[in-house]
């Protein structure tokens, strides 16, 4: 198995290994105080300069402070992966039961996250296909799939270039919300936006 | 023990029955052993010989009768009519007569013997009507091995009445949540034993066992996108089957074990493709744009039965196993799902959506005839016994997922109680 790129991990459930990565890479200088302010100033925290994820991986806190002056000229947004997908610039979709097919409402959603995509060029996201509890799993892994390309689809015949979408299903193995009602089911049949890289 | 031979025929209720009078009888006998006659076994205690390890003996005499009295196909003289047997060991006839007598069709007799850590078993099974041998067997183990000589002795029998694999040394592998993630497991048939099998902790699903049971082939997460995986439960290791781009789900063995059909597709799409375990490019069976999923082929190997929603809602189809011949199987339902064959090859058990809720269906290919056994709660995931006299199969009944099996007169039996567990998939004997 050759080792991952960084999208093909972000489009796994390994966020947080990514935030790490992408640390890894800025100058290490600037990393350093932020990431531990109780150290002296100066001093390069441990493991912080070996470009080692498993190493970076346990320090507390990487804040946008970090982030050097041309990485903020070159974009609008948040640096940090998670801030962005936190800060709600893509919306996401709903389903009917059992459907893939797109309401009105969403096709309404999905037109402004194209827009946003087509302002933001740079930007990469996962749309993740989850589905209710109902039906059985196998086929809801299959209708979550049908979900997220349905999604990516209507993207796609928007402008949105097709290679910046990437598509995972998850059926109902990962659900919004936990219920056995509707009003728990209709939050958990959804196409998720997830932006991966900025 | 006695037990009724003939479940009352009220168990099995028509599709068009209102949902309220579901829930009453839940009996799954006779969709999973229609016409079934018991063979009446009279088992009276093995002889201890000097020299037999005692407790050997006392595992392995409570073992035997324990499986035979949970033998579908097999029913166990009650004792009071095996004590009722005056044996007259010069007069054989009237011996015999005298088990016929009390009710029994055949009788085993055996002995117990051995020394120091070594137990020998010597059975052998008499056709009560004819005086004829019909079985003998001679074991010997060690005497830790003394469940596992009764349980080989069991199958012996469900196998010489039913010319199918006896389930004792069976196992189900499942999915289960217990450890806080989708993990695969393995338990014995009855629930004991219960092994973890993968810690991925990322989501294990869709245990599919090669018919030889040497692998289990799953979907995994572990990867990122879902891929096939293939485990060997005895060694552990891992080695991918298919990594198609998107999904690749619900692997099922073909019966010679040669090759896997399996669900993936790129773009939203899934259809149903075919591997080569010995190596090759995966080849797809079904072109439709409409979810194409669980596959699931016949004993016979010439058919495989899959769900689509090319109609719309998910309903069973069948094609020849090479793809051709594309035909709906499942009419009367508004959604059928997960078939799963039935190893006399002429039923499919299925999940259907009925009444609001999920319930297993059977469907008699022959006769076109379609059962539904009231069942509590949500029931999916069924699941044949390799004898087919039994199904396991998932329910909610209790709040959580649970797997159930159903015991000697059909009524569903919970085997599992930790955390939720789903997707059981049943194997013969662990190679």
């Amino acid at each position: 198995m050759p080792r991952p790129n960084r999208t093909a991990l972000v489009s796994g459930v390994v966020a947080l290994l990514i935030v790490t990565v992408a640390a890894c890479s800025r100058p290490k200088a600037v990393v350093a105080p932020e990431v531990s302010p109780s150290e002296e100033a100066g001093q390069p925290v441990a493991g912080a300069d070996r470009g080692d994820a498993t190493q970076v991986q346990s320090e507390p806190v990487i804040t946008t402070a970090e982030v050097p002056a041309e990485a903020v000229s070159a974009s609008d947004l948040p640096a940090d992966i998670e801030q962005l997908n936190r800060a709600g610039y893509l919306t996401d979709a709903f389903f009917d039961t059992d459907k893939a097919d797109l309401r009105e409402e969403t096709r309404t959603t999905l037109a402004a996250n194209a827009a946003w995509m087509k302002a933001h060029p740079t930007v990469k996201l996962t749309i993740e296909g989850h589905c209710d509890e109902r039906n059985t799993g196998e086929y809801n892994l299959a209708l979550g799939w049908r979900r997220a390309g349905a999604a990516k689809a209507y993207l796609v015949s928007l402008g949105v270039a097709a290679d910046r979408i990437a598509t995972i299903s998850y059926g109902e193995e990962r659900p919004f919300a936990q219920g056995r009602d509707e009003s728990a089911w209709s939050q958990n049949r959804r196409a998720h936006f997830v932006i991966t890289a900025r | 023990m006695t037990r009724s031979l003939l479940a009352p025929a009220a168990c099995v209720l028509a599709l068009s029955l209102p949902a309220h009078l579901f829930g009453q009888e839940e009996l799954f006998l006779h969709v999973t052993s229609p016409g079934l006659q018991r063979v009446i076994v009279a088992v009276p205690e093995f002889e201890r010989r000097p020299g037999a390890d005692a407790q050997g003996s006392v595992t392995f005499t409570s073992t035997l009768r324990k499986d035979i009295d949970e033998a579908v196909a097999i029913a166990l003289l009650a004792d009071e009519r095996v004590r009722m047997v005056e044996v007259d060991a010069a007069n054989q006839v009237l011996t015999r007569q005298r088990w016929r007598a009390v009710g029994a069709q055949f009788l085993l007799q055996g002995t117990l013997s051995g020394a120091g850590s070594q137990l020998v078993v010597e059975a052998r099974l008499f056709d009560l009507a004819s005086g004829e041998v019909a079985y003998s067997k001679r074991l010997q183990s060690g005497t830790s091995l003394a469940a596992t000589m009764a349980h080989t002795l069991a199958n012996d029998l469900v196998h010489l009445f039913t010319g199918r694999p006896g389930p004792f040394l069976s196992r189900i592998a499942f999915v289960s949540d217990r450890s806080g993630s989708k993990e695969l497991w393995i338990m014995r048939w009855d629930g004991a034993d219960a092994l973890q099998l993968t810690t991925h902790r990322s989501i294990a699903i869709g245990p599919s066992w090669s018919p030889d049971g040497q692998w289990l082939a799953f979907t995994s997460f572990l990867r990122g996108q879902p891929q096939l995986l293939l485990l060997k439960p005895t060694e552990g290791y891992l080695k991918p089957i298919s990594t198609l781009p998107g999904v690749n789900t619900s692997p099922s063995f073909s019966p010679d074990g040669s090759h896997i059909a399996f669900a993936a597709g790129a773009d939203g799409n899934t259809d149903i493709y075919v591997v080569p375990l010995a190596g090759g490019s995966p080849e797809r069976l079904t072109s439709s744009r409409a979810i194409d999923t669980q596959p699931a082929w016949s004993p016979n190997g010439r058919q495989i039965a899959f769900t689509s929603t090319m109609a719309g809602s998910p309903q069973i189809y069948l094609m020849d196993a090479e793809g051709s011949n594309v035909r709906r199987f499942t009419v009367g339902d508004t959604y059928a799902d997960e078939g799963a064959w039935a190893p006399d090859g002429v039923r499919l058990a299925y999940t259907s959506f009925i009444g609001n809720r999920f319930q297993i269906a059977i469907l008699d290919l022959r006769s076109n005839a379609r059962s539904v056994v009231a069942a509590a709660g949500n029931n999916e995931s069924p699941c044949w016994s390799p004898d087919g006299t039994m199904l396991a199969f998932v329910s909610d009944r209790t709040g959580k997922k649970q797997i159930y099996v159903t015991d000697p007169a059909g009524k569903p039996r919970q085997v599992t109680t930790a955390g939720n567990n789903l997707q059981p998939a049943w194997v013969v004997q662990l190679q």
